[in-house]
């Protein structure tokens, strides 16, 4: 029986690789199939991440200081408050106004600000989403997500890659005037920070 | 495209019937910080599904390798998910599924060579699409 690993200190670079590398062996043996731990993940994928996303929007909507950083360098803003990813790959925030509505896609594979939004939903990752939403990007919002967007709202679509990752900072819903930045965490979704959905309303 | 809610719910209360009573396993060191520990924590109740061992022997594992920490015999930081890994290859090893560690050691060093995504390694600064304001 192989022994256990005994490298020692092993960076989360180094666990990440591992772990990666045990899958593909795993699969290739037919210990398991992908579907299965994907399925598996998904019951959980909420809970790696989007919430440090949803920090760093709550910190935008109440420090004009912080949004004019974040919008300026993403990468650096969200290094301020100790969120980085693995390999420092660059990130952009891309910000909804009145008149523009960003969504994200990788349309290559699925390349996704992890650090701050966590795992990328299995959606995300699927050949219809990622062909659909640059082909018909409306339909899409509003047909598969229900989220439609006004017609006097023009939509952008944001394609990350391995060196350059794109993030919505969603618009501050009405009527969170009275809220502080740990309240207002609590209403950004990690499909809002995607495009892809709303935040919750105030209250909600 | 999105996975039904219920199912989800159904899902998860099975996999904590499961994680419950787990060694170290609070709610809190049981909380995913990176990804690859839900990958790995995917992957261990993915396997035991596919009858590769019993929970029971996975939950050995995991304490034999936390105590194996208490002891100090490594001096690392504590990772409730480096021990799941670890619990993870040893019965993995036992049951014959994964038989060969060198082979796991070699295919890290590959993943850890390769850039991630070679085949989209540049970026891009504008959108992919746009569909305008029609009023």
């Amino acid at each position: 029986m192989a022994e256990p690993t005994d490298t020692p200190l092993r960076s989360q670079e180094e666990i990440a690789a591992r772990v990666k590398a045990l899958e593909a062996l795993l699969i290739e043996k037919g210990v398991m199939t992908t579907e299965a731990v994907d399925r598996m993940a998904e019951v959980y994928e909420n809970e790696v991440g989007p919430q440090l996303g949803a920090q760093v929007v709550a910190r935008a909507w109440t420090d004009p200081e912080f949004r004019a950083r974040l919008l300026e360098n993403a990468t650096a803003a969200c290094a301020e408050m100790g969120i980085g990813g693995l390999q420092g790959e660059d990130m952009i925030v891309v910000e909804n106004t009145d008149t523009v509505h960003n969504a994200i896609v990788c349309t290559l594979c699925s390349c996704y600000p992890w650090p701050v939004l966590g795992l990328p939903p299995n959606w995300y990752k699927a050949p219809a989403y990622r062909a659909r939403i640059v082909r018909e990007p409306r339909k899409v919002l509003a047909e598969d997500f229900g989220f439609p967007i006004p017609d006097d709202v023009e939509i952008r679509i944001w394609d990350s890659s391995a060196e350059l990752r794109y993030w919505v900072l969603p618009q501050r819903p009405a009527g969170t005037e009275d809220l502080g930045a740990f309240e207002l965490a609590a209403l950004v979704t990690r499909d809002s920070m995607i495009g892809v959905g709303p935040v919750k309303a105030a209250g909600a | 495209m999105r996975p039904d809610a219920t199912e989800l719910g159904d899902a998860r209360r099975r996999v904590e019937q499961l994680v419950r009573g787990m060694p170290g396993g609070d709610a809190d060191s049981r909380s995913f910080e990176e990804p690859w520990e839900l990958r790995a924590f995917a992957m261990a109740v993915a396997a035991y599904h596919e009858g590769h061992y019993e929970w029971s022997e996975f939950q050995l594992s995991l304490i034999e390798s936390i105590r194996r920490w208490e002891e100090g015999e490594g001096g690392e930081p504590w990772s409730y998910y480096a021990h799941w890994l670890e619990a993870l290859e040893t019965v993995l090893a036992a049951s014959g599924a994964l038989s060969d560690s060198l082979a796991l050691d070699e295919r890290t060093r590959q993943v850890l060579t390769t850039p991630r995504n070679a085949d989209h390694h540049h970026a891009h600064r504008e959108p992919v699409a746009v569909s305008p304001a029609t009023r």
